[in-house]
C-alpha cells in the first residue's frame, strides 16, 4: 500500500526531470519548434489524423436536417494544423482526414468520396494560404470561415458539373450560410483552445512544454 | 479574444457569397409552382397542384417521389443516410430535397405566367 502510494510521486518526479532535459535540448536544438517538447512531424500527423477520425465518428452522429449539411468539425485539427506542420504532413493531415470521413461514413468507395477530397483539399489549401499571406493580422476564425466557404463553393461548383446542372444553384445559400456559420463557430473554439492549451503552444514553439 | 482586419474582411466575403447565392436562387418566379424531379435519365415537371408518384433510377435504385396535396416529398430511397426523407415535403418556389448518394434532386420552382402575351403580331 505504502509503495504504490509512493510510486506515481516518484513517477511525477521523474517525468519532471525528463520534461526539464527534454526543455534544455529543445532550447539548444530550436528551429521554430521543439522536436524534444512535441515529437515529429510524423507523430504529430498521426495524432492530428486520430483526431479527424474520432472527430468524424462524432460528425457522422449529429442528425443533419437538410443534405449538405455538415458542421464540418473534423476540419478542426486541420485548422490547428497550419500553425505547426510543414506543406507535405500539412497534405498528409487533410488526405488521412479525407479517407476517415469517407471509411465512417460508408462513402469511400462512391462518387460521394471526390466532394469529401475536393472539399477538404480545398479548405486546407486556403487556410494555408490564408495564415500565410496575412500572418498576425489574422485569427483562426477568419482563416476557418474562409476555408469553410470555400470549401463548398469548390462542392457546389462539383454538384453543378456532375450531378445536379443549374438546380445546384438553389442549394448555394443555405450550404454557403452553413459555411459562415460553422466555420465561425469553429474558429472561435479554435482560438479559445490554441489560447489555453500548454500541447498547442509547446507544437507551435511558444513554449517549452 | 479580439478579431483582426482580415477576420472582418473574410467574413465580409463570406457573407457577400451568401448575399450573391441567395439573389441567384431566389429570383421570384409568378404563376403556379412546379414540381421539378431531377435523376439520372432525366427531368420531371409536375404541377404542384397535380398528385403523381415518381420512381427515379439512381446509380443505387429506385428513390420514390410522391407530388400531392400542393406539396413534393422523397417517399423512399436506397441511400444509407435517409436525410432526403427526412427531409419531409416542400411546397415553396426555391425550396428543395437532394438525395446525392443516388443523384436525385427534387425542387419547386415558380412556373410562368400564363395571364401575360408570349408575343404580339400585327
Amino acid at each position: 500500500m505504502t509503495a504504490s502510494t509512493r510510486r506515481p510521486t516518484d513517477g511525477t518526479a521523474g517525468a519532471a526531470g525528463s520534461a526539464r532535459a527534454g526543455s534544455a535540448r529543445a532550447g539548444s536544438a530550436r528551429a521554430g519548434y521543439s522536436r524534444a517538447g512535441r515529437g515529429s512531424d510524423a507523430d504529430l500527423t498521426a495524432l492530428l489524423g486520430a483526431f479527424c477520425f474520432f472527430l468524424s465518428a462524432i460528425e457522422y452522429m449529429v442528425p443533419k436536417p437538410l443534405p449538405f449539411m455538415r458542421l464540418g468539425i473534423a476540419n478542426l485539427p486541420i485548422l490547428l494544423a497550419t500553425g505547426i506542420l510543414p506543406l507535405p504532413w500539412f497534405l498528409v493531415l487533410a488526405l488521412v482526414k479525407v479517407v476517415g470521413m469517407s471509411l465512417i461514413s460508408g462513402s469511400l468507395f462512391s462518387y460521394v468520396a471526390i466532394f469529401s477530397l475536393a472539399g477538404t483539399m480545398t479548405a486546407a489549401l486556403v487556410m494555408l494560404a490564408a495564415r500565410k499571406a496575412f500572418g498576425a493580422r489574422i485569427t483562426a476564425v477568419g482563416v476557418s470561415v474562409l476555408g469553410a466557404v470555400a470549401s463548398n463553393a469548390v462542392q457546389i461548383a462539383l454538384a453543378k458539373a456532375l450531378v445536379f446542372g443549374d438546380a445546384a444553384r438553389l442549394v448555394a445559400p443555405v450550404f454557403l450560410g452553413m459555411g459562415l456559420a460553422t466555420g465561425l463557430l469553429l474558429g472561435l473554439f479554435a482560438e479559445r483552445f490554441a489560447a489555453a492549451s500548454r500541447w498547442y503552444a509547446v507544437a507551435t514553439g511558444k513554449s517549452d512544454g | 479574444m479580439r478579431l483582426r482586419l482580415f477576420d472582418f474582411a473574410a467574413i465580409a466575403v463570406a457573407a457577400a457569397a451568401v448575399a450573391a447565392a441567395s439573389v441567384a436562387a431566389y429570383a421570384p418566379g409568378s404563376g403556379e409552382p412546379n414540381a421539378i424531379v431531377s435523376g439520372d435519365e432525366g427531368q420531371w415537371i409536375y404541377p404542384l397542384s397535380s398528385d403523381a408518384e415518381l420512381s427515379v433510377a439512381g446509380p443505387l435504385g429506385i428513390t420514390l417521389v410522391q407530388v400531392s396535396d400542393g406539396a413534393v416529398r422523397v417517399l423512399d430511397s436506397p441511400c444509407s443516410n435517409k436525410t432526403c426523407i427526412a427531409a419531409g415535403s416542400v411546397s415553396k418556389p426555391g425550396q428543395w430535397i437532394a438525395c446525392l448518394p443516388n443523384k436525385v434532386f427534387v425542387r419547386v420552382e415558380g412556373g410562368t405566367s400564363d395571364d401575360g402575351v408570349d408575343a404580339a403580331t400585327y
